[in-house]
């Protein structure tokens, strides 16, 4: 940004100064520019493939299905900076999707009642999960697997079936449309930026860098680490509410393994995004970024007519490139 | 991150200088969580007697021997501060393969090669991942197990047939006096372990690297090298464990095996193998797999829902690991 003000000596100031602008930009977003090079990259590659793919229908069709995978990994990439993982967020996604339409069963007038109920269950099911890592001192890495198989097995006891129905009027979250956009997918982009501001803009915003940077000088500097910690468990619950709430928006109905491939999936798009495993580093715009870049991915896939098993390949090889390449610096293992 | 939380415990070497002889008190206390789970063994055994009744016994002897041999393979990774989450995934795999040829006994002289290939191979990704490329233990593990399980099913088209030769049978599935035929590897693979672990240089130089990877270093220690053999190893005996396991059930389909990483995890902490890396042996492990099964057996016997056995496994394994945190806390 400085190096506008250095160029005042040229008469018009505005372009050679252009450059340096975007140079400087790039010097601290390498992997933000990264994935939007891949996004662009991909674009041309699925122009190549199919005319319908560039097409402005498909990219809203990417755009409105991103939702439940943007969701799920605002949450994971906010455990993430704190220096944690959340696993449980399949298991979770699972229970409160069976739990939303077996509870709502058809019945418009319920819908209100059970969604607050399903949106205060995820967010008190994740803070359990930050009790737990805070109180037992145990890594979130194992508390998350138990409390995640926990849950599936909950799931299970629940119904070992889709179950329930909900309403017509439930598919507005998934279908709807604003002004002609997607209206949940642009709620998730105001979501996105809001949760941006907060972590940039904010003095807890910034207690969450600094715990997830340094945890034991966060405490020593007397921020309130536990309670960070905490908070931050508690809002991946609550993001994988939503995205709960997505899934049977635009599904119809709650699945019991609905959600086992989230878990993975959460995670791909936070270290394509340029957050760091080990914490402290990152945020979620670039989450987002990556959020689009699988989206997009997924879609080429699907045109390709490449079936979904192959895509759970071509997944895993991707977060394995994409933290094998970013991480390899790492001098301490997480 | 992993390391900073678990670690906090003396070395098992200052801890016998400092308790000299009461070996007594040093096993019950290295071993809390496994002798609350024997009392709870002996209040479902009260409950419900006929958990250990001999056709029970049998019963949960078979069951018992793959998860044994994915323990001993997980405990290893365990103490190189690893965890393999894909061991489940090779298993299946491996379970695939057996019914990929005609389902006749010579075909097991190319089912155990490629098998055991097939599951060195995933190892020695994972180890070179978490060495080489410094990913963290669980994420390389989960990605290749998401792999496998893409390529598995690709393979079979979603449902995977053919027949499991008649030899993997009667060793997955068959008694001889008793006693479980699957047993005899078991036996051989806890074996050749023990003495990797407690009678080799190679056994010496997993502990170090797991005490300490930069002492280990520094000593001169081939640490990575020491990582990779401990993932392969893993692999390995997870595929064993998935061949026999399909002798077992018989009828493959595409998840032979499944949460077996949880299982394994979960009977690795029960058996006191610290997550922290370098503490545990073969013994405790072994004893955290007979603990597990004895419990999700009397899950069934008792008759609740056999999905309470998820619920119970994973408040195991966070109780399991917070009690032995609690525990090095308190002897430090």
């Amino acid at each position: 940004m400085n190096a506008t003000t250095w160029n005042t000596q040229v008469p018009d100031g505005r372009a050679p100064a252009r450059p340096q602008r975007v140079a400087g930009w790039l010097k601290g977003h390498e992997r933000v520019a990264t994935v939007i090079a891949l996004l662009l990259l991909l674009l041309a590659v699925g122009a190549f493939v199919s005319d319908r793919f560039s097409g402005l229908t498909n990219l809203q069709n990417v755009y409105e299905q991103s939702v439940g995978l943007a969701l799920v990994s605002l949450g994971q990439s906010a455990v993430i900076l704190s220096g944690g993982i959340d696993l449980s967020v399949g298991s979770q996604i699972s229970l409160l999707s069976v739990l939303t339409s077996g509870l709502i069963d058809g019945n418009a007038a319920r819908v209100g009642p059970v969604v607050c109920a399903i949106l205060c269950l995820g967010t008190l099911i994740g803070a359990a999960n930050g009790l737990l890592t805070v109180w037992l001192r145990v890594h979130p890495l194992i508390v998350t697997l138990g409390t995640g198989a926990a849950l599936q097995g909950l799931t299970l006891l629940y119904s070992s079936d889709a179950a329930g129905s909900v309403p017509a009027t439930f598919e507005y979250f998934a279908y709807g449309r604003i002004l002609g956009l997607p209206a949940g997918a642009t709620a998730t982009l105001i979501v996105f930026l809001l949760v941006a501001f907060f972590l940039r803009g904010t003095r807890p915003g910034r207690y969450l860098y600094a715990v997830g940077g340094d945890p034991n000088a966060a405490t020593l500097l007397g921020l309130p680490t536990r309670r960070v910690l905490v908070s931050v468990y508690a809002f991946s619950g609550l993001c994988a509410a939503t995205t709960a709430l997505y899934v049977v928006s635009r599904f119809g109905v709650g699945q019991p393994y609905t959600g086992a491939n989230y878990t993975l999936a959460s995670i791909t798009p936070v270290v394509i995004g340029g957050t760091m495993l080990a914490g402290g580093k990152g945020g979620v715009m670039g989450t987002l970024l990556g959020v689009y870049l699988m989206s997009l991915l997924n879609n080429l896939l699907n045109f390709m007519d490449i079936s979904s098993h192959y895509q759970l390949v071509i997944q895993g090889v991707i977060v394995v490139i994409a933290v094998a390449t970013f991480t390899g610096r790492r001098s301490h293992r997480a | 991150m992993l390391a900073t939380e678990f670690r906090a415990t003396p070395s098992a070497m200052s801890r016998r200088l400092t308790v000299p002889a009461h070996w007594l008190p040093r096993a019950l206390r290295e071993h809390a969580f496994a002798l609350v789970a024997v009392v709870l063994l002996m209040v479902a055994g009260i409950a419900a007697p006929a958990l250990f009744k001999p056709d029970n016994l049998a019963n949960m002897a078979l069951q018992f021997v793959p998860l044994g041999i994915v323990v001993v393979g997980q405990m290893l990774v365990i103490l190189v501060r690893g965890l393999d989450l894909s061991v489940s995934s090779v298993m299946a795999t491996s379970a695939v393969m057996a019914t990929a040829f005609s389902g006749r006994d010579r075909d097991l002289f190319w089912i155990v090669p490629l098998a055991v290939g097939m599951g060195a191979t995933v190892g020695l990704i994972n180890g070179w991942l978490v060495t080489k490329r410094k990913v963290s233990p669980f994420l390389a593990t989960l990605a290749t197990m998401i792999v496998l399980q893409g390529a598995r099913n690709a393979w079979t088209q979603g449902a995977p047939s053919g027949n499991v030769p008649p030899l993997l049978r009667t060793l997955g599935a068959g008694m001889t006096a008793g006693l479980p035929n699957n047993a005899v590897v078991l036996l051989l693979i806890a074996a050749f372990t023990f003495v990797l672990l407690h009678r080799s240089a190679f056994g010496r130089r997993i502990y170090l690297v797991g005490g300490s990877p930069e002492a280990a270093r520094l000593v001169g220690i081939a640490v990575d090298r020491v990582t990779i053999v401990a993932y392969a190893l893993s692999g390995m005996f997870a595929t064993l464990a998935g061949l026999l396991l399909s002798g077992y059930v018989s009828v493959v389909d595409n998840w032979v095996g499944k949460n077996f990483e949880l299982d394994s995890i979960v009977a690795a902490v029960i058996g006191g193998i610290a997550l922290s890396g370098g503490k545990g042996g073969v013994a405790g492990a072994l004893l955290g797999a007979v603990i597990l099964v004895v419990l999700s057996n009397a899950v069934v016997i008792v008759g609740l829902p056999i999905h309470f056995q998820l619920v119970m496994k994973g408040f195991i394994i966070v109780l399991a690991a917070a009690l032995y945190v609690a525990k090095s806390k308190g002897t430090r």
